[in-house]
């Protein structure tokens, strides 16, 4: 199995870390479908609206870096059998970690645009 | 459709946000089409690994079918294990932190960020000793016997060239050359070969035999006159390979000279003389050893660390083969067969066939605090198995 990285600098991504598991609203899947809004306060706080959550997290920089490996298709077969490639997509220094509880929102009626 | 800026601000009025505590960008999250995919997947980087994949540098897994896989920089090599977190990990490309988004003058308010993938575990990495020992093993497979040795001509056995050991030892390219040269490995017709034992000792032999009839200092032998005399014998690259398999090289007006290993020549004396029996009586197997090496050098029983061992227990005392190469890679099998050969060890006999266990910072004396037992035995420390041995 051989990881290369590809040309050129590598893209930093950021990690978002929830508690809990995703799921899709959907039955169709995940693909394509919204999560929910982020944003930050003027203080640097991530908030992150999910459905009808609120959730308070913080940014961290994280010691030891994420690298994010994407699997290719096979290559050419080899001494040791057929490699499978794998190539650095990017680098992940910093998190996004929610890990306070979720606050829910109490609507009424969302306000029509 | 993406969501509106509009849209975004009756969620926040929706949930009793104000906007004047907030940032002006809002990031829209929404899942990838491939993000369930699952060929995406994290590796948590050891210090030093992030800097090699951002200079250019390529990592490289390795192992076959039954092999635990490990990971491979330029000289390191490391274990890998799947470490699982109770949460949910999205890997976000485009995402900005609050720095970011302050330092950039940029006007938008909205960005639209597609989550790459997700996942609740990660590869987790951990620095290990490079999986040596089948390095030597494949090229035991065909041994080279010399050039007169017919095996050459119709060996079917694998040769193999730096390409093919790349791919089939577990260890970064670094560990892999320095281990060619540390076994004496040489390389021919484009293949990494060993010497067999008796074509060595036949080598080595010549030379010596040169070096006493000359009567050359063994600090200066020169490498032009052996060519000269022992090239009509062996191939002038065995002759230089054997040089520099049992010396040091070095330049002094402009001829090239060896510095002989008095050690390594008298070890692998012994190894010649014990290895044609179980085992020998000491006295006498020590009197043969001197008068063997050549003149001027001497024999002496610490040069067969983690080849040879002795057994003072015996009457008369015995010494018998016991290679630290023939043993297992395992720390945990690498201890049973020690204590399978012999019940109790003090520290000093057992080093050297432990020695080579040792991880990064770790210390003999911590190996054998995990490893075994210790008690006194006339007044001597000696270490024991933990567990019973069959």
């Amino acid at each position: 199995l051989v990881r290369s990285e590809g040309a050129g600098g590598l893209a930093q991504w950021v990690l978002v870390e929830l508690q809990g598991e995703v799921e899709p609203r959907q039955s169709g899947g995940l693909a394509g479908s919204l999560l929910g809004d982020l944003h930050y306060t003027r203080e640097g706080v991530p908030v992150l609206i999910v459905g009808h959550h609120i959730l308070y997290g913080k940014v961290v920089q994280l010691e030891k870096p994420f690298a994010v490996l994407v699997k290719r298709g096979a290559g050419e077969p080899g001494p040791a059998g057929p490699h499978t490639h794998y190539t650095v997509t990017a680098l992940i220094k910093t998190k996004l970690l929610f890990k306070t509880r979720p606050k829910p929102i109490i609507t009424n009626v969302p306000k029509k645009v | 459709a993406m969501r509106s800026r509009a849209e975004v601000d009756a969620t926040l009025q929706t949930a009793k946000l104000n906007p004047a505590e907030l940032l002006p960008v809002v990031h829209c999250l929404s899942f990838g089409t491939q993000a369930g995919t699952g060929d995406c997947c994290l590796l948590q980087l050891e210090p030093g690994l992030c800097a090699e994949l951002e200079a250019g540098r390529s990592l490289v897994i390795r192992g076959e079918k039954d092999e635990q896989a490990v990971l491979c920089s330029k000289d390191k090599t490391y274990d890998m294990k799947i470490a699982d977190t109770s949460n949910m990990l999205l890997f976000i490309p485009g995402c900005k932190t609050p720095e970011e988004l302050n330092a950039d003058q940029a006007s938008c308010d909205i960005i639209h960020s597609q989550i790459a993938g997700f996942s609740n575990n990660y590869w987790e990495l951990r620095r290990c000793r490079p999986k040596l020992k089948k390095l030597r093993r494949l090229l035991m497979e065909d041994p080279y016997e010399g050039p007169d040795s017919r095996q050459d001509q119709t060996s079917t056995f694998s040769k193999y060239t730096t390409e093919d050991l790349l791919s089939l030892i577990q260890a970064s390219e670094e560990e892999i050359l320095h281990q060619l040269q540390v076994i004496d490995a040489c390389k021919i017709e484009g293949y990494w070969r060993i010497l067999e034992f008796d074509y060595e000792m036949k080598l080595l032999n010549h030379v010596t035999q040169l070096i006493d009839s000359e009567s050359w200092s063994l600090n200066k032998v020169p490498l032009r006159t052996c060519l000269e005399e022992l090239g009509s014998l062996e191939p002038r690259e065995m002759i230089e390979h054997i040089l520099l398999s049992y010396g040091r090289k070095y330049i002094d007006d402009g001829e090239v000279y060896f510095e002989m290993h008095e050690d390594k020549i008298c070890r692998a004396i012994a190894q010649m003389l014990l290895q044609n029996a179980v085992k020998f009586n000491l006295s006498e197997f020590q009197e043969v050893w001197q008068q063997s090496v050549p003149e001027g050098m001497t024999a002496r029983l610490d040069q067969l660390k983690g080849l040879a061992l002795v057994d003072k227990t015996s009457r008369p005392e015995t010494i018998f083969l016991l290679k630290v190469e023939d043993l297992p890679e395992d720390n945990q099998e690498r201890f049973n067969s020690l204590f399978s050969i012999r019940e109790k060890w003090t520290e000093v006999d057992i080093t050297p066939y432990i020695q080579d266990l040792c991880a990064e910072k770790q210390t003999v004396g911590a190996l054998l605090t995990k490893y075994a037992r210790s008690s006194t035995q006339n007044g001597v420390k000696v270490y024991n198995s933990r567990r019973p041995i069959s």
